[in-house]
């Protein structure tokens, strides 16, 4: 069976509206967002999305465990950028190196260095306030969302039935797959089986790996037929379908959209305006 | 003119693509409107293929070669799109959690109709009738996810009549019920039969609808009808040894047989010895706000053979879970071995404790039975020739020799759960725990290996959930009664299982051996099985 995310009802800023309408908000603010490198601009947009997440009544401990993950994904990826200067080429040519260190040793020849540039730093900044910026709103959408909305919610913004109710399904599979892993987990530390244990090079942890990685694949293959087969026995894609729960806007749900769809025009025509390109603070050149 | 009985079957054939034997062979039945029929037989005999061949499945999900005939309300289902059957055929599986879609219980029942594009208000009306009907529009708004065990079971059960259909295929839809839910479900369904809906029951538990007095009885052997007819004539027809029968039935069969050689328990006790598992005080909670134990103090002791009994969510897996060390409690202790289970990782206990988890599919990974088996022997460091020696036992108990080669993924269920068993025997720990043993086993297999698995030498105790009272009293020599988080009442069966208000407190409801064992335990002086007590209570 399918389980949800963990949903409540709260007094929440993206319950507050309805679930179609933060959809397309959310997906406004990805498109601006993703228009931006100026730590500036996507200054206002991190703004935005901690003005959210501090009012979405979700308590620490319910999240805790997705923002350590995500937050740490964040934090090594721009620290990996930080150090590699990668995908920052594109923006600037020269580069204002602020320190460079060299180790104290070479291999055949070779002395690793690290050079700490303005732009380097600048850049890592832009991406981390970036990526953050986004993470945050999707985390959220997940503790936010009534799961039993999901597929009226797909419906309602133009999907067809098969497919809306296709992504109901899919977002209740994630959950779903994290409570099997589980089960599969402990069934095979009850069998003195210890994932803490793995060693050896990488194909043969990934060997080790494989009394979890069978049962959960083969668990969600066999799932995912028992779904269709209860579908089917219930005269599910005969045609039209009627969607038991309603969703209905409201003046402040269109006044959301229309927030969101002016600041993605307005992000637009700055964009190409040629403003809010990758910025250097002054203060960083040397 | 006579009216067409719903479902006529004539010849019907079927054999899956990857299987070289026919799953059925030559059915032919006919089952008029209003009956009630009960589909009973061994794993493996025919009855879930012949279900999947009446609502559709087969040949279109399952694929194979179909010959035959099965004519639903005068049509023939081989020209009919699965969509248009299912409005006539309503199934409910063997496992709701395998059949429910919906979040929420209204939704849920309310699929199908949705589908079929009805008008809101009616949709609305008609699940909530649907809900009325299986007496649980009290769940009306609750989450799926929430329910008990029982709770699914009617709901799914809803959402099927809620689509009207003509006929009703239940498949084993006790399975995992427990006692008091069972009973429920079944006065429906008799009720549904009497309202004029044709019911097709497949179900191992034949004792407990019998009581629900089915119209006839169909007994399937290895794909062929052996017995097709009315109650009255079964224990004629079948052997008591494989299906489950009222002991009325079965004591003057028995009597006439040999009596049985006694039920041997190599359990050992060792007198003097420390408690193996201690839990002191426990209580635990998935959620801070939800508390699943509640101050659960008792001890595990060597010659132990435990059964814990108890509704669906009474929290007897959460229970047994902290013994493993799985989960550890939010308060007291869990000691093994003297050693509280904060300290211990999961592995170090599985040395001393193994446990059989409630499904097979989360564990079984190898490519072949014998690499199943030899896993946790393995991880535990036990020596190549022990491995050998324990890993043939262990397939010996379940009767599985000879498909030491077979990939455990491709085994019928009933196998599978037979593997998971002898995969956590051939780790010879000193305790043994058992989730659910029988579920989804018959009668004959399960019977067999439980006798086996007692008479197992090395087991310092035995301790196993069931919903089967009848285990508890041909097996257990020790009883724990779990309902909403709380121990209720420990103590040998003879005691806890007498007090009848206690049982219904619990949701368990006596079953004929039960009952004929307290009848006669002045002169038994124990709890025996059908086949023993049968020659304890002859005359002479």
């Amino acid at each position: 069976m399918l389980v949800t995310w963990r949903y409540k009802k709260r007094r929440s800023i993206i319950q507050y509206f309805d679930p179609r309408a933060w959809l397309i908000f959310y997906a406004c603010f990805l498109v601006c967002t993703l228009l931006f490198w100026d730590v500036r601009f996507l200054a206002f947009f991190l703004a935005i999305a901690l003005l959210v997440t501090f009012n979405t009544g979700i308590q620490w401990r319910e999240m805790k465990r997705a923002w350590l993950f995500i937050g740490g994904f964040v934090l090594f990826f721009s620290f990996l950028t930080f150090l590699t200067g990668r995908g920052g080429i594109e923006f600037y040519q020269t580069e204002h190196i602020i320190r460079q260190f060299s180790a104290g040793f070479s291999i055949l020849g070779w002395t690793p260095k690290l050079t700490i540039s303005a732009e380097k730093t600048a850049y890592a900044i832009s991406m981390m306030v970036r990526v953050f910026s986004i993470s945050s709103m999707t985390i959220l959408i997940p503790y936010s969302l009534n799961p039993a909305l999901y597929g009226v919610t797909f419906r309602g913004l133009g999907l067809p039935d098969k497919i809306a109710y296709g992504m109901d399904l899919t977002m209740r599979f994630i959950p779903t797959f994290g409570r099997d892993f589980q089960s599969t987990k402990d069934a095979q530390r009850a069998r003195g089986y210890e994932l803490e244990k793995l060693s050896g090079g990488l194909i043969a942890q990934v060997r080790k790996l494989v009394p979890l990685l069978v049962p959960v694949t083969i668990h969600a293959i066999a799932s995912s037929e028992d779904i269709i087969d209860a579908m089917d026995l219930r005269a599910f894609g005969i045609g039209p379908r009627t969607w038991l729960d309603k969703l209905s806007y409201q003046t402040r749900d269109r006044l959301l959209i229309a927030g969101g769809v002016a600041m993605v025009v307005m992000c637009m025509a700055l964009s190409l305006l040629g403003v809010g390109k990758f910025w250097v603070p002054g203060f960083l050149i040397p | 003119m006579p009216e067409v009985d719903p479902l006529i079957i004539e010849d019907l054939t079927f054999r899956y693509r990857n299987r070289s034997e026919p799953a059925l062979k030559h059915v032919t039945l006919q089952v008029p409107k209003g009956e009630l029929l009960l589909v009973a037989g061994a794993s493996g005999c025919g009855k879930t293929t012949l279900a999947r061949c009446i609502n559709g499945l087969i040949p279109r999900s399952y694929k194979g070669d179909l010959d035959g005939m099965i004519q639903v309300l005068g049509q023939d289902v081989s020209s009919l799109p699965l969509s248009h059957i299912s409005q006539m055929v309503g199934t409910v599986l063997q496992d709701p959690e395998r059949q429910i879609l919906g979040t929420r219980v209204l939704a849920e029942v309310a699929f199908g109709l949705e589908n079929l594009g009805w008008e809101r208000q009616r949709i609305l009306a008609t699940a909530e009738e649907a809900l009325d009907t299986m007496g649980v529009l009290n769940l009306r708004d609750r989450e799926t996810f929430s329910l008990s065990g029982g709770e699914k079971q009617k709901v799914a059960l809803a959402g099927v009549l809620a689509m009207h259909p003509q006929i009703l295929l239940l498949d084993e839809p006790l399975a995992s019920l427990d006692p008091a839910s069972a009973r429920e479900t079944l006065e429906r369904v008799r009720a549904l039969a009497e309202a004029g809906m044709t019911v097709l029951m497949v179900e191992h538990r034949v004792e407990d609808v019998i009581r629900y007095k089915p119209d006839r009885v169909m007994f399937m052997s290895e794909g062929e009808i052996r017995y097709l007819g009315p109650l009255q004539g079964l224990e004629k027809a079948v052997n008591y040894h494989e299906v489950k029968l009222p002991v009325k039935m079965i004591l003057p069969l028995a009597a006439a047989d040999p009596p049985p050689p006694p039920l041997v328990s190599a359990v050992e006790a060792k007198p003097g010895t420390a408690p193996l598992v201690t839990f002191q005080d426990v209580a635990f909670g998935y959620d801070p706000e939800q508390s699943v134990l509640k101050g659960i103090s008792l001890t595990i002791n060597s010659g132990d053979v435990i059964a814990v009994l108890g509704p669906n969510g009474a929290g007897k897996t959460t229970l047994v879970k902290h013994a493993i060390g799985l989960l550890k409690p939010k308060s007291g202790q869990v000691l093994i071995g003297g050693k509280d289970t904060q300290d211990l990782s999961v592995a170090e206990i599985a040395s001393n404790l193994g446990y059989v988890f409630q499904s097979p599919s989360h564990m079984l990974f190898a490519p072949t039975v014998q690499d199943e088996l030899e896993f946790g022997p393995k991880n535990l460091g036990h020596p190549p020739d022990e491995i050998e020696r324990d890993v043939k036992r262990a397939l010996e108990i379940v009767n599985l020799e000879g498909m030491e080669g077979d990939p455990p993924l491709a085994l019928s269920f009933g196998q599978q759960k037979r593997v998971s068993i002898a995969a956590i025997l051939a780790m010879r720990s000193r305790i043994l725990v058992m989730d659910e043993p029988t579920a989804g086993q018959d009668y004959k297999n399960y019977m067999q290996f439980m006798h086996s698995i007692m008479a197992m030498p090395g087991f310092e105790a035995v301790l196993f959930i069931t919903h089967d009272i009848d285990m508890a009293v041909i097996f257990a020599n020790r009883v724990l009664l779990v309902a909403e988080g709380r121990l209720v009442a420990d103590g040998p069966p003879h005691q806890v299982l007498a007090d009848q208000q206690r049982l219904t407190d619990c949701r368990l409801v006596p079953t004929t051996l039960l009952q004929a064992n307290l009848e006669n335990f002045g002169r038994t002086g124990a709890f025996l099985r059908a086949e023993a007590l049968a020659h304890a209570i002859a005359p002479g």
